[in-house]
């Protein structure tokens, strides 16, 4: 059953405004996520990926379009779906004057199950290192974060809506929340993960989804996309460049866009760093960056890519 | 589950309750202590001397005879110039049914979870009406206190129905607020628009009780706070199509207001 769809998204469009002001936030998005995968949701933002995960939750209405969760229409059956499902906002706000543990109970009363959710909360909690005593205007936003994150699985919901989940978690919780989707995954259950952050979307998801001013640009698979990825690189020579270096690097196939200023030389680089690290070897190399390219630039590449297979 | 919304929202205001409910039954106990202090044949004389408008202002019309008792100076001293400052605390609870939540952000998490909007409405609307009688409920003991404490003089029923009818008076200003925060969706410009409503009602009932028996006098029927007159519940006790009229139109405020936030975007 691994192509059956739990979400299904049809020419779904919302604008906000009215008049000049209007403005087209989303534009006829299909989509469909299947069960038990892990889907990452990319775009830079302002892209639309907020508004599509607001629309799934009726939080906003569309403008046209559809989606359906679960078989069941996210409009008119708003409320049995909320119960399959579990959310993480983007900007999330709690009530500040409560703790952890109250604000716990209160969602897991709303869901009609107070011990066994409360239950699996503490477990969460512990495998996130939450302290939840805390009154939630006294925890630091990564605490926060925590706290949304068990507030949105403690009742084991079939599917995850998580709008960029790690933003504000340290590397060491952020690697546990990798093995909490790992787990998910491996228990059957889907997750909705947005992000503009492709290192993340990379680690964790199965397909990707990349929404680009209010479109859906493609749908594809992490591998796929992965493909297409480079990296800038920087290196700083202790004295100055070696000379003859700029000619080597051009004669390099996966080295481009390569500058030179002062003792710096920066360049697009695919593929292996060994080929980089041979060449470099001839001057002593006082320090080497590498930096992921932007969201944009992935975009890029990406279509310029399949622009020039299609040729 | 039905009533987690009502529970929580009444565990998260009842220090409120308790703080408003305290501060306004101390102010009504001070008034009530006062009474022995005053002869109230001479404040009938005083009373008679002041220009029209001062009385509308503090809620007295042309019927000076029932001010001129124990009871007509705590109406006067307490539920006529405190007519605003019970608006507040209703104002307060009605911008936190939708307006406060949707403002911080909270109400997107609420909504996430398996409770239609009409149920967060309604059992907020309830939770923060219990807290308007819990309010109501100690002022009439301050009220009550303070007789015990003066060996005050004073019919304690009437005084009951002068308070008690406060409530219908407090869930309507709730209801409207709820109303305009629901189609303005914006925090600060529904508490403006809210209190600019309950001034100019303030300011019609004034006028209207300055020009009894004149052609303007019907302008302060426009006023809901014309239909909470302490001297009037004094001389008449609870007037039941006041109360209805209160009632209905709390119940037509909150039948908009359900209309209207099923329908729209949450926190836009």
């Amino acid at each position: 059953m691994a192509s059956e769809s739990v979400l299904e998204i049809s020419g779904l469009s919302k604008t906000y405004g009215a008049g000049k002001k209007q403005t087209l936030a989303l534009n006829r998005l299909d989509l469909s996520v299947h069960r038990g995968e892990i889907f990452g949701y990319l775009g830079p933002n302002g892209a639309g990926k907020t508004t599509t995960i607001r629309l799934l939750l009726d939080l906003i209405r569309p403008s046209s379009g559809s989606a359906r969760i679960f078989g069941l229409d996210t409009r008119a059956d708003s409320v049995e779906i909320h119960r399959r499902i579990g959310f993480l906002p983007g900007e999330l706000s709690l009530w500040e004057g409560r703790t952890g543990e109250q604000i716990i109970h209160y969602v897991a009363s709303v869901r009609g199950d107070t011990r066994g959710i409360a239950k699996h909360a503490g477990e969460l909690a512990e495998q996130l290192d939450l302290d939840t005593s805390k009154r939630v205007r006294d925890l630091s936003s990564g605490n926060k974060r925590k706290l949304g994150l068990v507030i949105a699985m403690m009742h084991s919901p079939e599917l995850l809506i998580l709008d960029e989940p790690t933003g504000g978690l340290d590397p060491l919780v952020q690697q546990t929340f990798h093995d909490m989707m790992d787990d998910y995954r491996a228990k059957g259950r889907t997750v909705f993960l947005s992000s503009h952050v492709l290192s993340e979307v990379q680690a964790i998801c199965d397909r990707v989804g990349i929404l680009r001013d209010g479109e859906l640009k493609a749908v594809e698979s992490v591998e796929k996309i992965t493909n297409v990825e480079f990296n800038w690189v920087d290196v700083t020579f202790r004295d100055a460049v070696p000379a003859g270096l700029q000619r080597q690097l051009e004669s390099l196939p996966t080295i481009t866009n390569i500058s030179t200023n002062g003792t710096r030389v920066r360049m697009r680089m695919v593929g292996d760093f060994d080929p980089l690290l041979r060449a470099i070897s001839s001057g002593y190399v006082e320090m080497l960056h590498v930096e992921e390219p932007s969201l944009e630039e992935i975009f890029l590449a990406f279509y310029s890519g399949d622009e020039e297979k299609t040729k | 589950m039905i009533g987690a919304v009502f529970l929580e929202t009444l565990k998260t205001t009842w220090k409120q309750m308790v703080y408003w409910g305290i501060g306004l039954s101390a102010m009504g106990l001070l008034v009530v202590i006062m009474v022995p202090l005053f002869n109230m044949q001479d404040m009938q004389k005083l009373l008679a001397s002041f220009p029209p408008v001062i009385l509308a202002m503090i809620g007295v019309g042309q019927d000076l005879e029932i001010f001129a008792t124990n009871e007509g100076f705590v109406a006067i001293g307490f539920f006529g110039k405190s007519a605003l400052i019970f608006a507040v605390y209703p104002v307060v609870m009605g911008m936190r049914i939708t307006a406060n939540d949707e403002d911080k952000g909270t109400m997107d998490v609420l909504l996430s979870l398996p409770v239609e909007r009409a149920r967060v409405v309604i059992e907020r609307f309830l939770a923060y009406g219990v807290s308007c009688i819990g309010v109501v409920i100690l002022i009439y003991l301050g009220l009550h206190i303070g007789v015990l404490l003066g060996g005050v003089e004073l019919d304690v029923l009437r005084l009951a129905e002068v308070t008690f009818y406060l409530i219908p008076l407090m869930v309507f200003i709730m209801a409207a607020t709820m109303l305009v925060a629901v189609f303005v969706r914006r925090r600060t410009v529904a508490l403006g628009i809210v209190t600019a409503f309950v001034i100019v009602s303030y300011m019609l009932q004034t006028i209207g009780l300055a020009a009894e028996g004149t052609v303007a006098e019907p302008i302060g029927a426009v006023s809901f706070l014309t239909y909470y007159n302490a001297g009037d519940i004094l001389a008449q006790g609870f007037i039941w199509p006041h109360i209805a009229g209160f009632v209905i139109l709390s119940g037509v405020l909150l039948l908009a207001s359900l209309y209207r936030y099923e329908r729209r975007d949450i926190g836009l």
